[in-house]
Formats: structure tokens, sequence, C-alpha cells
């Protein structure tokens, strides 16, 4: 039978991709450190690449991920710390050249697109876990 | 708005965390709710006062600045 969807609810992810996330920061842990003892030899760029993809794929896996007790203030938690950590990233993309501008005397921002969501997800995690300790 | 869930859990013989189980939320959640830091949904406003056997307005009233 079809699944009735609630407004009420989102479609998380079981718990046990807790261990798939950190499954994928440990296999990008490796990977560096095989690169650092030779043993894997890959061209820097093509590991930065990686490991910036691994590091968003592994904090969205654990930020899609139900809590051990999932119920609507949860829900409320949730959705407030998504709000505050994309309003954070469009606060500092604005900021960025600024700070820059005071501390190295240029105005130009060198910040990837995959730095800046890593940035937004792990104030997420922050507000969130914050949150859910003052409940 | 507040509520008197915590009277109707003492008259009941009930912890935060057995109401808590009975309702489907977290323990948390109900301490929330009790401190009024945190307004129920409607559909867990009829939860908890059906468990009690009493309607919504017996357990949550509106206040002033509501």
């Amino acid at each position: 039978m079809k699944e009735k969807y609630k407004q009420s609810e989102l479609r998380l992810l079981p718990r046990y991709f807790n261990k798939i996330g950190i499954g994928i920061f440990l296999i990008i842990g490796l990977i560096i450190a095989l690169t650092l003892v030779d043993i894997l030899k890959i061209d820097p760029d093509i590991l930065l690449t990686i490991t910036k993809s691994g590091i968003l794929v592994g904090l969205l896996i654990l930020a899609m991920t139900k809590i051990k007790t999932e119920d609507e203030l949860t829900l409320r938690i949730r959705l407030k710390s998504l709000g505050f950590a994309f309003i954070f990233g469009v606060g500092y993309t604005i900021i960025e050249p600024f700070i820059n501008l005071l501390f190295q005397n240029s105005f130009i921002t060198k910040r990837s697109v995959s730095e800046l969501l890593i940035t937004m997800l792990l104030v997420y995690f922050v507000i969130f876990h914050s949150m859910l300790k003052k409940r | 708005m507040k509520n008197n869930i915590k009277i109707h859990r003492a008259i009941n013989d009930l912890t935060q965390e057995q109401l808590a189980e009975i309702i489907g939320v977290s323990r948390q959640t109900i301490n929330s709710i009790e401190k009024n830091r945190y307004v129920p949904s409607t559909i867990l406003a009829l939860k908890i006062a059906k468990y009690f056997k009493k309607y919504v307005n017996e357990i949550f009233e509106l206040e002033e600045c509501d």
C-alpha cells in the first residue's frame, strides 16, 4: 500500500546510515594517510576534490539521518538549524570579501562552493546538537 | 499557551518518560511542553488529551499574549 505523505514529517534516512557516513570519513582518512606515506599516488588536486566531495557526502548523510528519538520537536529544531545554517552561509559569503580586505588586503574571495557547503553543514551540526541538548 | 500536563501526570502517577513513550515522543519533548518552551501540534495535543480522557481545552489554555 502506498505510504500516505504527512506534511509534518521529513523523509529521513534510517539510523544505520550514521555508520555509512562515518565509514565515508574513515575511507577519506585512509586515502589521505596512504597518499601521505606514498603507498597511493594521487594528484594533489584530485585528492583535494575527493576529500571535499567525501566530506560533503559524509556530512550530508549524517545530517539526513534520523536521531534516536525523532519527533515533532526534533523536526522543528532540525528546520531551525537548517535555516540558521543557510542564513550563516549567505551572510558569510557577503561578509567574507570584507574580512579578506581587512586581513589580506584583497577583496577577492577564493572559497569554493564545496568549502562553503561544508561550513554550512558544520554550522548546522553545531546548532542542531546544541539545541537538542537545550530542548 | 499554558498547560496542566504535570498535574494530570501526577494524578495518573506517570513519569515524563512513561507519558512520552505512550504518546510516541521523547521525554525532552514532554518536558519542553510542560515548561511552556514548546507549543505542541494539534495532533500531539489531541493525543495527550485523549490519553488523559479530557478535552484539549481542559489541558491546554490560551494566555493573554497568544
